[in-house]
């Protein structure tokens, strides 16, 4: 055994079928310049032990479909994970997923490789997206080896870009479903809220589209440009 | 520490209830364990709360769900239009409003015609015909709408039963179940069904009992007390009925000392019995016995006798009955028997109400037991101040006169004579107006109030000869003054309730020329029923206004929601040669005649019917709870399906003063 053996990251270990489809999962593809409505794309949410990304671990995994500019309610995703180490923690109060839900689980491995299959080769969106971009990577890594490249854009800097003059800062997703006066069945489930961040991506998609920014290119390089006068104005 | 990052803020201000989430926990738990996923279930759930998704089973519902697009539509945005071709999908409105807009007839801009919102389908009619639809579907605000492809809709239509009858009968199955639930509701307090809409032919269970015209009468009564019949029905060699025998007829018989027992019933019978077909209803033979004082209708189908129905077999199950009720009235030898009668007319409409009876049907139960009433106090009038000598007609006005009264009701009424000339009519008039005054009087002891407006008989300018009144009428048509217009939209729904006819049709025929000449008339009278605009907005269902100190904003039923239709009507029929006054028959007439569409007939049909028996489930709400009698309703506090018929209902009073607008170009 050799003396460095520890400081290598520690493989996960797949079985052999594990290991086939993970090597076959697609690779991310940059967002294009087709028409929004043409891409497919698939919305996040995670519900975890805790809000640091680097120690937390991801919970819970819902995510709905948008493709052909709309919420196919045939593809849908809903996965509680295992996790034997875990503990009781004051974030059960937001998610609910208690030691018994969490115990009655699925594998991890099996679960991620259920989502990346699930997302193709699709763009992400999500409230907050860098949070489960980071979480998710950490969980596909620890868990995979895998490394997560799709492409994610964030539904809460969207909003705002796209709504200027909606007076909310710092705006959550309750305020955001407030404001367009959404209906939400059951929140805080990762279901639930994906299903309620896509009815808002459906709104802004439709909003973006009437300000002829009409690709996931077009939308990002949007973002981007926002975001950069965004910090311009936190400088000055 | 807090595990929403999509609400962060919002977490730390709100500590959470650890109670309320350990329960949750539990459901989820639950959840887990359930194949059916979080969001189809929580839309199953949204859709559990309307019909008829609310009577489906939860696999089909979970097959709809799960093949459904969730589609967002921005205000304004076309969802559905006729130019698109033959419709490929059916939706449901998830959230928002979603309008029909269909090109005006004139070719001048488009009306709405109809409303869906929260939990309702469309477009059934060109989805099942296979065509592409009549009315552009338009997001009125911002909406989302559950899309479910052809394929999976006729797939849903194969699988369950209650899908396919709602899709099939569309809105008119909502109508249906709210007979139901009127039915239902009948069942809870009777503890029986019964209906007045029960064919005869189901009614008449037994064989009728019959003989020939040659039998003795000594062997026609001992048939009856055989088989235990209060009737015998003579019958020819093709069993066609040609005369009855009833025991009313027998106490006549005996009652006659020299009556031969052994004489041919022939002799006896009433001839040419009344008879129906067995597809008539219970309610058509109830009429035909109060009209005619009879207690036994024949029931024949291809001229022969299949059945016979008695009064107890229409009334077995009723504590109140018609027919008794109607001959006691017409024989009340006081004043003071048919004001005790009244109570019972009350009971009468409770139990038809009860009983799942239509407004339409109850309103002709009331008149005909109003203008039994007028009749017998006339006539109790004449016995009491003696005969004036001059024959006259009594007539009716306003409700009364289109034979649309409820219980309760005002008086509206005027005396009509013939008289040679002026001098002639002050003297006639000189006569009627003491006897006219003792009627007015004796109405109000039997409850038709007295009319505020002194629009009655005792009223020296309501007591007019023939010439008199037509000139009264043709000022009325001449100078459409404000007052003139009120005016002619009460008297000239004018009818005879006693006395002869014939002096009341000339008028009517005089009314009718002079209006079809005299556009302006028209006009002005168009715009006089453009007055009360239905409650219903472009942004909210109701328009609701509060009176005085009430808790809830209500709208008014009859002012609002039946007096378009009444004048609508009215002006129609009197521009276009119509008699009828009755507001439902003038608009069976004016479809006859091609001035309104024959669908835009049957719906404005439909909703004048809905919203009259609205209005009167409310005011046997109010006698049941000791409240005074109000036309003003509280929508929400109608249940879900009522709530959303009337406001369609008062969308066609809308669609009708449209169509005036249109046609008088106002």
């Amino acid at each position: 055994m050799s003396l460095f053996a520890w400081l290598r990251p520690r493989q996960p270990r797949l079985n052999e079928h594990q290991a086939r489809r993970l090597a076959q999962l697609p690779g991310a593809v940059a967002l294009d310049e087709r028409p929004l409505n043409a891409q497919r794309w698939v919305v996040l949410d995670l519900e975890t032990s805790g809000l640091n990304v680097n120690r937390d671990q991801v919970l819970s995994i819902g995510a709905v479909v948008i493709e052909d500019g709309a919420i196919d309610l045939g593809q849908q995703f809903e996965r509680t994970l295992h996790r034997h180490d875990h503990k009781l923690s004051p974030s059960v109060l937001i998610h609910g997923l208690g030691p018994s839900a969490i115990a009655a689980g699925c594998d991890p491995v099996e679960a991620l490789l259920d989502l990346m299959e699930f997302i193709g080769e699709s763009p992400i969106l999500a409230f907050h997206a860098p949070f489960d971009q980071r979480m998710l990577s950490r969980a596909l890594k620890d868990s995979l080896g895998y490394r997560l490249q799709h492409p994610f854009i964030d539904v809460a800097e969207l909003a705002p870009q796209l709504n200027p003059n909606a007076t909310l800062r710092e705006a959550g997703l309750d305020d955001w479903t407030y404001y367009f006066g959404l209906e939400a069945s059951e929140r805080h489930h990762a279901s639930a809220d994906a299903l309620v961040t896509a009815e808002l991506a459906l709104i802004l998609f439709s909003q973006a589209k009437r300000q002829h920014i009409d690709s996931p290119l077009a939308l990002e390089q949007r973002l981007s440009g926002w975001r950069r006068r965004q910090q311009q104005r936190q400088l000055f | 520490m807090e595990a929403d990052k999509n609400n962060l803020r919002r977490c730390a201000a709100e500590p959470r209830d650890l109670v309320e989430h350990m329960s949750k926990m539990d459901a989820f738990a639950q959840a887990g364990k359930t194949a059916v996923m979080q969001n189809i279930q929580g839309t199953m759930q949204f859709l559990q709360r309307f019909p008829p998704f609310n009577q489906m089973e939860n696999t089909h519902l979970a097959f709809l769900v799960e093949q459904c697009q969730l589609r967002f539509y921005a205000a304004d945005e076309s969802i559905i239009k006729p130019a698109d071709g033959p419709v490929e999908h059916f939706y449901i409105v998830k959230q928002g409003r979603v309008v029909g807009e269909r090109p005006h007839t004139a070719k001048r801009g488009t009306e709405t015609t109809f409303e869906i919102t929260s939990g309702e389908c469309f477009p059934l009619a060109a989805l099942l015909g296979e065509r592409a639809t009549r009315t552009e579907h338009l997001a009125a605000e911002d909406t989302f709408c559950l899309r479910l492809p052809k394929a999976a809709f006729i797939r849903l239509f194969t699988l369950s039963d209650v899908f396919r009858d709602f899709a099939l009968r569309g809105v008119s199955s909502l109508l249906d179940q709210v007979n139901q639930q009127v039915q239902r509701k009948a069942v809870e307090t009777l503890g029986t069904q019964y209906s007045l809409n029960t064919r005869l032919g189901e009614l008449a269970m037994r064989h009728p009992v019959v003989c020939g015209p040659e039998t003795a009468l000594r062997e026609a009564v001992r048939l009856m007390h055989e088989q235990q019949v209060g009737s015998i029905v003579i019958v020819d060699p093709q069993r066609a009925p040609i005369g009855i025998f009833t025991l009313r007829d027998l106490r006549q018989v005996v009652a006659d000392a020299s009556a031969d027992f052994s004489a041919p019933i022939e002799q006896h019978m009433t001839h040419a019995p009344f008879f129906l077909s067995p597809e008539a209803s219970a309610f058509d033979a109830a009429i035909a016995m109060t009209e005619r004082h009879i207690a036994h209708v024949c029931l024949v189908e291809d001229k022969r006798l299949c059945g016979v129905v008695s009064e107890r077999d229409l009334f077995s199950l009723q504590r109140v009955d018609l027919v008794h009720l109607a001959r006691t009235i017409r024989n009340a030898p006081r004043i003071e028997n048919l004001v005790s009668m009244r109570g019972e007319i009350g009971q009468l409409v409770e139990r038809m109400l009860a009983h799942g009876a239509s407004s339409t049907q109850i309103t002709q139960i009331i008149t005909l037991l109003n203008d039994h009433t007028v009749c017998r106090v006339i006539e109790l009038a004449i016995q009491d101040k003696g005969d004036p000598g001059v024959p006259f007609s009594w007539l009716c006005f306003g409700s009364e006169g289109r034979r649309e009264q409820t219980l309760h009701t005002d008086q509206d009424n005027g005396i009509l004579f013939e008289a040679r000339d002026a001098a002639d009519a002050e003297e006639i008039r000189s006569k009627l107006l003491p006897l006219a005054l003792h009627i007015n009087q004796g109405l109000a002891q039997c409850g038709f109030t007295l009319c505020k407006g002194n629009i009655m008989a005792s009223n020296p300018q309501l007591c007019l000869s023939r010439a008199e009144w037509a000139r009264r009428f043709a000022a009325f048509i001449r100078e459409a003054t404000p007052e003139n217009l009120l005016a002619s939209s009460i008297y000239f729904d004018l009818r005879v309730v006693w006395g002869d006819e014939s002096a009341c049709e000339q008028l009517r025929q005089g009314i009718l020329e002079q209006v079809a000449d005299n556009r302006l008339f028209q006009r002005m009278m168009a715009e006089n029923a453009l007055r009360q605009r239905p409650p219903v907005g472009r942004f909210r269902d109701f328009v609701l206004t509060r009176q005085g100190d009430d808790k809830a904003a209500t709208l008014d039923l009859k002012v609002q929601g039946l007096t378009p239709f009444v004048d609508g009507a009215r002006l129609l029929a009197l521009s276009n040669g119509i008699g009828a006054n009755n507001t439902l028959e003038r608009l069976r007439q004016l479809v006859t005649k091609d001035v309104i569409d024959p669908l835009d007939g049957a719906a404005y049909e439909e909703a004048y019917h809905f919203i009259q028996q609205t209005r009167m489930q409310q005011h046997q709400l109010q006698t049941r709870h000791n409240l005074p009698y109000s036309n003003r309703v509280d929508p929400d506090s109608l249940n879900h399906l009522d709530r959303r018929i009337l406001r369609e209902s008062l969308r066609q009073a809308q669609r009708l003063q449209a169509s005036l607008t249109l046609r008088y170009q106002l």
